[in-house]
């Protein structure tokens, strides 16, 4: 009777969570409930609180931070419960599965020693067996060579080698509960989807109960029964996935839906389909990338880096390099910026040629021609002001007088949505999406006909991503600025480029039109990337159950 | 692997040889470039009492009329034989003296050395363990304050609780057991802060890791986690500091051996500038700088064995991940 | 319970204007101690009414008092006139190594990092060799060779903290340079003198101000330290470190070491906090 009444509650239930550092309140009386068996998203973007949630429900926030509230373990108050007791939960019945598979093991520790220790609580006290049923589940979760896992330092293995390898020993004591932090977010777009698929199986195949943090509302749709959208630590709107997701109620899940690339391709399209024309004119290109090969000694070895990659750009459009870690894009973008030299081949950039220029005479090619970096935190500055940073390709290039000057600075900023008031902060004083606007204000200023555009919203949240693309779009079809757009994300490079190339350790394997790609994607390479976009409530993934590797653990033991 | 490995080692053979020969001729170049002529002076001085033809002599023996160059010359084949010259004070081989004391200095240094250790270690323990509101604040606030305070005050503090309140050793008897054990501590509190310094510092990285809340997360408890994750990473980077303090194992024992009044190298050295007894004085700064080189290279030799992340490329090796750089704490370059 | 109460109101009152500038009082009280070493060096007559040379025979070794607060010394001298009198000579020879160093290493550092190559080579190894001879060795036989003064005892140590400046500026502005806002800024058109002195020098300087406040401190132990064994000027100055050479020959009267003890730890104590809050704060 009592273990039928323990069956009917929920496994968690978290009820008017508040969690403090010091006296900011990061998370507000949050509460949700999952079900045994089920899964639920916290869906927000940084600062939202989600990652906080998760701590605490792990009972592992930073000696500052303080949780108020009640969150009930199987019908248990954990909150309050003393360490000792906790402590038996934690990682027995209550598995985590971090965000950044790379800093998640002891760098100086092999993975077989730090298995041993997930293993230790499974009440087996025989080595030999335990290492056994470790080497089992390495296998179970899509590792090749498990004795080679085992003996390995965790730099040894790629972040997707490792990520099974922590999925794998959080699975490992077969806990109640897995809490996934963004477990894919640090990982190549592939590889992602390998990683959601072996999450999704394993939560169906061993009953697990998941609990996923996750930026990518496209990602929580499709995995999940139930999701809480949260916004700086206060929940906006919580529900089954099926109904917030057909409905959503508030004006937050309504524009965190609208900015996810994946799941509106023609958000801009009134901005974006007038360059197509241009992109059929291939008359007279901005770009032309022929035959560019470039390799690189690393170890004695030889890599080839870009592999005779050639690709043309009209003058006025968007042209999108694609690819994975690895795949040669940066590359690409270095050499056609001139910062590394070609082995063979020919570049020219608005009828300068590049391939064969000094560092000096690439002075007047980049008055022309300007990068805008990944990461806003890192390309400017910080000892400098947001004028002087806008400020300084003018300065460096002497073009007007100062007082032009100053107007051009003011003119680059409103451009990009910036306010004259942030001209005196440095980059510290400004948010991501602030600083990327700054970093767009800097190439913009020199009023360039080329804009190369490396990963530029990568590092920022959706919404500000969102913002960002419409900056561009809008800048694109005022100015008739062209663009070189470097992206893993296929569903955003859907949304704003016209044409695309995808590489693929540095070869280009197919390139056209986006939309011919997307609708008819002639390579195995690009159906995977394709089929990698997460595509939200349509295309629902619900694995099979496999009984013969559930039971493969007890066969072991 | 093993090939780059002996290849690395060579190239930092190399390179510590090249550094202590510099280091030899630096030392001559200041010593005889600077203003000043303290040899003259030395001879001239009328304490000394040299007659006219002593003076010629010494200076015959020592060579100081040659040029700049050809004495640099001999002196530097000199020491590249083992061979440092005589003493211009009592004209004995300057080998001699130093090796009459160099005995006592080494169990100074060593013993110093292991108090520091044990004090760092002890510091490091109760930055982790001791509660917030019990102690921990102090003990975290003790390196800094071990690094203010000048050794000779340490050593005559000890003088004063233990040797004049307390009555525990005598000042005449310096190289009694607890006058050791007293200048030991003297010498080893100040290096103690450095090391505990970085200990802490890497610490408190380690354990601020993704990896330590995973461990959490995997049932592990602080004390395993503490022993079997962070000590590893977080002493593996001490090997270069306690080798980088040589030198101010050195530096230390000139002044803790005149405060407690104990023979060794830092008293040689003392009488030595004193006596402006130049040979003595290059051959000891020459000496210590090989020490230094020796003790940096082994421990340079050493890391890439300890830690599995260190990778050889060409003649440095590279940590693959980052660790906490700190700009108080110094860190070979190669 | 009043006590503490007291002590709070008074600590409260005393770091207002501090906390609104978010400093801890911890620094607060540092800059305040170096504040009182900064008066006793510029205008030590405003701050001892007594004569630091002159004593008087009959009060001699007197324990402290609120005649005498750190006591009088063994010729019936004011001890607190002599630690006040003492540390312009004992914290502005400090200012000045720390100086040289700064300075001579700083820009060693900045070209070696900056240039590469063969400058790099030839200014690594030198500082290589520098760097093997311990410091305070180092310090000694400079100063053993420029002739025994508190001067000297300076620009020794000055010359002994050249080393240390140059590797930790050499490595901040290779990891400056190394930076994506250097390549912007050549992309924007800088040419290598303004990346050097614009993006380059800025940076690479918010790590080395923390250092040059810490080596301060330190820099103040290693000339007490010179002092101590005698290579400073001679008595009847009164440099911290010599004060204390002088007290250890009168152990029964412990003041003699403890007082200019005091100055010296407080004063160092004080510029490595500063030094510690700066590393943080940047």
């Amino acid at each position: 009777m009592a273990s039928q009444d323990r069956l009917k509650t929920p496994l968690l239930r978290v009820e008017g969570l508040s969690v403090s550092y010091g006296p900011n309140q990061v998370v507000r009386d949050v509460s949700f409930e999952l079900g045994r068996g089920k899964s639920l998203a916290l869906i927000g973007e940084s600062g939202s609180g989600k990652s906080t949630i998760a701590r605490a429900v792990l009972r592992l926030l930073p000696a500052r931070g303080h949780a108020t509230g009640r969150v009930e373990f199987d019908g248990q108050e954990v909150l309050s419960l003393p360490e000792r007791h906790f402590r038996s939960l934690r990682g027995r019945s209550v598995g985590f599965v971090p965000q950044d598979p790379g800093n998640a093991l002891n760098p100086v520790r092999t993975i077989g020693v730090q298995a041993q220790e997930a293993a230790a609580l499974l009440d087996e006290p025989n080595h030999a067996v335990r290492k056994a049923l470790i080497l089992d589940v390495f296998a179970q979760v899509g590792l090749d060579n498990p004795q080679r896992v085992y003996d390995s330092y965790p730099h040894q293995l790629s972040g997707g080698m490792l990520q099974r390898v922590l999925i794998g020993l959080a699975v490992l004591p077969r806990p109640a509960l897995l809490v996934a932090d963004e477990p894919t977010s640090a990982l190549d777009v592939t590889i992602q989807k390998r990683i959601l698929d072996l999450l999704s199986q394993l939560q169906a195949d061993l009953g697990i109960s998941l609990l996923l943090i996750t930026h990518d509302l496209a990602i929580a749709a499709e995995r999940t029964d139930a999701l809480v959208v949260l916004k700086g630590g206060v929940v906006q709107e919580a529900g089954r996935t099926a109904e917030v997701f057909a409905s959503p109620s508030t004006a937050y899940a309504r524009k965190l839906y609208a900015d996810v690339p994946s799941l509106n391709p023609n958000r801009y399209a009134a901005l974006r389909d007038p360059g197509l024309k241009r992109a059929d004119d291939a008359a007279a290109p901005k770009i032309e990338f022929s035959g560019i090969t470039k390799t690189f000694t690393v170890d004695g070895r030889t890599l080839t880096a870009v592999d005779n990659v050639s690709f043309t750009v009209p003058a006025g459009t968007t042209h999108a390099l694609v690819g994975e870690s690895g795949s040669g894009k940066t590359t690409a973008i270095r050499l056609l910026m001139g910062l590394d030299q070609p082995d063979q081949g020919h570049i020219t950039v608005a009828g300068l040629t590049l391939s064969d220029r000094t560092p000096t005479t690439l002075r007047e090619a980049w008055r022309h021609l300007q990068l805008v970096y990944q990461n806003p935190f890192t390309s400017l500055d910080p000892t400098w002001k947001v004028e002087s940073l806008v400020r300084e390709p003018l300065d460096r290039f002497r073009i007007g007088t100062p007082a032009e000057r100053n107007d051009r600075v003011r003119e680059a900023l409103a451009s990009v949505g910036l306010a004259e008031h942030l001209l005196s902060r440095k980059p510290a004083a400004l948010s991501g999406g602030q600083r990327q606007r700054v970093a767009i204000a800097r190439a913009l200023v020199l009023k360039p006909d080329v804009i190369v555009l490396d990963e530029p919203t990568s590092a920022l949240d959706v919404s500000v991503q969102a913002d960002i693309v419409e900056v561009l779009l809008s800048l694109q079809a005022k100015l008739g600025l062209t663009y070189v757009f470097v992206s893993h994300d296929l569903a955003l490079v859907r949304q704003l480029a016209h044409s695309v190339s995808v590489m693929h350790r540095g070869r280009i394997v197919e390139h056209g039109r986006v939309a011919d790609i997307f609708d008819n994607p002639r390579e195995a390479y690009t159906r995977a990337l394709l089929e990698a976009i997460p595509s939200g409530i349509g295309a629902r993934v619900r694995p099979v159950t496999s009984a013969q590797i559930s039971t493969r653990i007890e066969e072991v033991a | 692997m093993r090939n780059a490995y002996l290849n690395y080692a060579g190239k930092r053979l190399l390179q510590a040889a090249v550094v202590v020969l510099l280091a030899y001729v630096f030392t001559f170049l200041v010593v005889s470039i600077l203003p000043g002529d303290p040899i003259t002076n030395v001879l001239h001085d009328p304490q000394n009492a040299f007659t006219m033809a002593q003076i010629q002599e010494i200076i015959e023996a020592q060579g100081l009329n040659d040029p700049v160059a050809l004495q640099l010359w001999h002196a530097l084949s000199g020491f590249v034989t083992g061979d440092l010259g005589l003493s211009m004070r009592s004209s004995r081989p300057v080998a001699t003296l130093i090796s009459e004391v160099l005995p006592s200095t080494l169990i100074l240094a060593s013993s110093a050395l292991a108090v520091a250790l044990v004090l760092a270690g002890l510091i490091a323990y109760g930055s982790q363990f001791l509660p917030r509101r019990f102690g921990q604040g102090f003990v975290r606030s003790l390196p800094s304050l071990f690094l203010s305070v000048p050794t000779f005050v340490i050593g005559l503090v000890l003088i004063h609780l233990f040797g004049f309140q307390l009555g525990l050793f005598m000042v005449i008897d310096p190289n009694s057991f607890w006058a050791t054990v007293f200048a030991s501590i003297a010498l080893g509190i100040p290096i103690s802060a450095q090391i505990a310094e970085v200990l802490v510092a890497n610490l408190d990285n380690e354990s601020a890791q993704e990896y330590a809340a995973v461990a959490r997360a995997r049932g592990l408890r602080q004390t395993p986690l503490f022993f079997r994750h962070f000590l590893k990473p977080s002493a593996l980077p001490v090997v270069t500091v306690v080798a980088l303090m040589v030198g101010e194992v050195l530096g230390g024992a000139l002044i803790t051996e005149t405060v407690f009044g104990r023979t060794g190298i830092g008293n040689l050295v003392q009488r030595s500038v004193v006596t402006q007894d130049l040979p003595v004085l290059q051959a000891v700064v020459s000496l210590a700088a090989m020490v230094f080189v020796l003790v940096n290279l082994i421990a340079d030799l050493v890391y890439p064995l300890l830690d599995p992340r260190v990778k050889i490329l060409g003649a440095t090796a590279v940590r693959s991940s980052a660790s906490t750089s700190d700009t108080a704490s110094p860190t070979v370059t190669v | 319970m009043t006590i503490s109460l007291a002590s709070a109101l008074s600590r409260k009152r005393l770091h207002a204007p501090f906390a609104a500038l978010g400093i801890p009082p911890s620094v607060a009280l540092a800059f305040i101690i170096l504040a009182l070493v900064i008066g006793w060096s510029l205008v030590p007559g405003l701050f001892s009414g007594h004569d630091p040379f002159v004593g008087v025979p009959a009060d001699k070794l007197q324990a402290p008092s609120i005649a005498h607060w750190f006591g009088t010394d063994q010729l019936g001298r004011d001890l607190y006139a002599r630690v006040v009198h003492g540390t312009a000579s004992s914290v502005s020879s400090a200012l000045i190594a720390v100086v040289i160093g700064l300075f001579v290493g700083g820009l060693i550092g900045l070209l070696a990092g900056f240039l590469g190559g063969w400058v790099d080579i030839i200014f690594a190894r030198l500082v290589d060799v520098l760097l093997a001879i311990p410091s305070f060795l180092l310090a000694v036989i400079v100063v053993t060779a420029l002739g025994f003064d508190t001067i000297n005892a300076a620009i020794a140590t000055g010359v002994s903290a050249v080393a240390v400046f140059a590797r930790v500026m050499r490595s901040e502005v290779i990891k400056t340079r190394q930076a994506t806002f250097v390549e912007a800024s050549f992309l924007s058109g800088g040419s290598r003198w303004h990346i050097l002195l614009r993006h380059v020098l800025p940076n690479a300087s918010r790590s080395v101000l923390p250092l040059a406040v810490l080596r301060f401190g330190l820099s103040i132990l290693v000339i007490a330290g010179l002092a101590f064994l005698g290579y400073g000027d001679p008595p009847p100055a009164s440099d911290w470190g010599l004060l204390i050479s002088i007290g250890k020959d009168y152990m029964k009267w412990p003041w003699l070491i403890y007082a200019p003890a005091i100055a010296i730890i407080a004063t160092v104590l004080s510029l490595n906090r500063i030094s510690r809050w700066l590393r943080k704060t940047d």
